[in-house]
């Protein structure tokens, strides 16, 4: 593949929120921004980072302790993570890049930019406490394998997630 | 054997209700008794990436209800595997217990601390153990090239999962396939993800990674990719489908659940008993090879 320079404007300085690293490692299980040395492992194994280069668990960690506030919990990409791993087994720091990016979708989410399929999937808990409909053929599949009946009751589910508060994450607007 | 409590997660149920069949039947074959529980909500494996705290307490919510029960939990996903022993870890901490107790407290519950999770490939492994299966072996399978597929959360995070397997050079699953009397095949890309989680956020990286993992498994003449999770089997299956439906024709790779290819050498009824009927990719020809013809 032959290099390609791009031509980035520069981070306006005046837009950055010093404040924001220490609001990420209040949260403990982000702490270990404060020992990444920036040897980029973590992205070195990112299969996500393979498709889309602009997704880098390296790079979104120096964005948090420059304070983009802004730029990383807007930004798509925190949610394309497939979730396996790499970044954190192979950190020779032991920083859970993993734990720290659930801290940085969960300010997202408080945000208003989770994708739908993820409050979709909240919705579908408070009903049947699982992430599947109410009714659909697989009632009849499992009843022709005699596979015991599931009740698929979110009462119980509904009244304990509450308490968190996630009923009240709305979905970003796809622009 | 012990008991244990079985969780079915939100997906196999209700869409990979041949990985359920098979598990239920080898167990049964094994003397691994599995309890339905009625209370059961998914893992919140999915949840804890909009509230951490959400997701840890659907997970205290289904260890409370085995604690009660007496069991320990086992799972058919790799994930939920993942999800529940990473929380059985958060929820050794007196502080986060006694703040997740306290809102159990409004269904009745409480968890303690005692209960364990293991997938059921762990279960397989630990439990029963390698000569235990090969004594239940009937049919012979050892012309079938089988290539192993571990899924990332059956051996991340390691810290969790207390010396299943090594993460970057495993074992389990090969010596697994090997017990059931098939060869295990080397490929390139072992560790590489499937993608499901991908999947709802962008077609074009799961599509990726689904065919680079076929190509790689395929340019080694398996016979078969098995795998240990409902979402890979989705994954690699589903849309090796639609591949061939949308790009690029002529993928043919049967995607196995390890317990249909042990039930297979356990003599299982391929229909009946191991729903392999419902495998979307066809697994005839496989079947031929291994020289069983009751689903022809």
């Amino acid at each position: 593949m032959k290099y390609k320079r791009t031509n980035r404007a520069p981070i306006p300085l005046s837009e950055l929120d010093p404040g924001f690293k220490s609001e990420v490692i209040r949260h403990e299980e982000a702490r270990g921004l404060n020992v990444c040395f920036s040897c980029g492992t973590c992205t070195a194994g990112c299969p996500v980072h393979v498709i889309f280069p602009e997704y880098s668990p390296l790079k979104l960690a120096k964005m948090v302790q420059l304070g983009m506030r802004k730029d990383v919990l807007g930004n798509p990409f925190i949610w394309y993570c497939v979730t396996c791993h790499n970044c954190e087994h192979r950190c020779p720091q032991n920083v859970k890049f993993f734990n720290i990016l659930t801290v940085l979708k969960n300010m997202a989410a408080r945000e208003g930019y989770s994708p739908a399929s993820w409050v979709e999937q909240t919705q579908q808990i408070m009903q049947t406490g699982m992430i599947f409909p109410k009714r659909g053929k697989w009632e009849q599949r499992r009843e022709a394998l005699t596979l015991p009946e599931i009740k698929g009751d979110g009462t119980k589910a509904k009244r304990l997630v509450k308490l968190t508060g996630i009923d009240k994450i709305k979905a970003r607007i796809e622009s | 054997m012990k008991d244990y409590a079985l969780f079915l997660g939100c997906t196999t149920p209700t869409q990979v209700l041949q990985y359920e069949l098979a598990s239920r039947w080898v167990c049964k074959e094994l003397g691994i008794k599995l309890i339905d529980m009625e209370d059961f909500v998914c893992c919140g494996f999915n949840q804890a990436h909009l509230s951490q705290e959400a997701g840890l307490l659907l997970a205290a919510m289904n260890l409370a209800y085995a604690e009660e029960s007496g069991l320990d939990v086992l799972t058919l996903c790799a994930a939920c595997a993942g999800q529940l022993a990473e929380s059985i870890e958060r929820l050794k901490n007196q502080e986060t217990r006694d703040k997740i107790n306290q809102k159990l407290k409004t269904l009745g519950l409480e968890y303690k601390g005692e209960t364990g999770v293991k997938h059921i490939s762990r279960v397989l492994y630990e439990d029963i153990g390698i000569a235990k299966i090969k004594e239940k072996i009937k049919i012979d399978l050892s012309h079938l090239r089988v290539a192993p597929h571990y899924g990332c959360h059956y051996l991340k995070p390691e810290s969790a999962l207390g010396g299943l397997d090594d993460p970057d050079n495993p074992k389990s699953l090969h010596q697994l396939v090997s017990a059931a009397g098939a060869k295990p095949v080397p490929y390139e890309g072992l560790h590489l993800c499937c993608g499901g989680k991908s999947y709802p956020v962008s077609e074009e990286m799961a599509f990726y990674l689904v065919k680079k993992k076929l190509d790689n498994v395929m340019a080694r003449k398996a016979d078969c990719l098995v795998v240990q999770c409902q979402t890979c089997y989705l994954m690699y299956s589903g849309l090796q489908r639609e591949i061939n439906e949308r790009f690029t024709k002529g993928y043919h790779l049967p995607i196995l659940l390890y317990p249909q290819l042990l039930g297979l050498a356990m003599g299982g009824d391929p229909k009946n008993e191991l729903g392999l009927d419902f495998n979307t990719i066809s697994s005839h020809e496989l079947l031929a090879k291994a020289g069983i013809n009751r689903m022809i």
